[in-house]
């Protein structure tokens, strides 16, 4: 079986994903002690929005990201197929 | 009156009888949030890339934690 090589675009888009992931960590964790900051509710909505779409597109490549119905499985069953988070 | 940084300093009680030559002045770096108190809105951003390695959303907060002897380099790389 020939040694799994992932593309240039899945790193890219994996940091992608991270960079989105750390802003809205961090707008979770601002706008819990400031809930009337209207500014950075638009900016964590812009961030959550642009992180479903990248989602999707990632999935579609790279097969799904969570579990327990957060993402879509491709046939046959190939959400613990590896690479795994801490082995890419 | 002189650039704000966050290292301080202190001089520490030199005796004469040090059995090596002591260090006059000590200093330390405190972190950025000490200054800050409640965070105020519309505070300068890194962007999203800069923010994952800087390891803070607000450019306020980033602290690298320099030695005293690295340059005070400035920003997320």
């Amino acid at each position: 079986m020939s040694q799994k090589e992932l593309p240039k675009e899945f790193y890219e888009m994996m940091e992608e994903l991270q960079a989105i992931d750390f802003v809205l960590v961090e707008l979770t964790l601002y706008l819990d002690t400031h809930p009337d900051d209207f500014e950075a509710i638009e900016q964590f909505n812009e961030n959550a929005h642009a992180r479903q779409i990248l989602k999707q597109k990632f999935e579609q490549q790279f097969g799904p990201l969570q579990q327990y119905g957060n993402s879509y499985s491709g046939y046959p069953w190939n959400w613990d197929d590896p690479p795994w988070p801490w082995q890419i | 009156m002189a650039k704000f940084t966050l290292r301080k300093q202190y001089r520490p009680y030199v005796s004469p009888f040090d059995p090596c030559p002591s260090i006059r002045v000590k200093t330390y770096v405190t972190p950025p949030n000490l200054y800050v108190g409640f965070q105020p809105e519309k505070l300068p951003q890194f962007n999203a890339k800069q923010a994952l390695f800087a390891g803070t959303l607000w450019k306020v907060f980033y602290d690298p934690y320099y030695g005293s002897e690295e340059k005070e380099k400035g920003g997320g790389q």
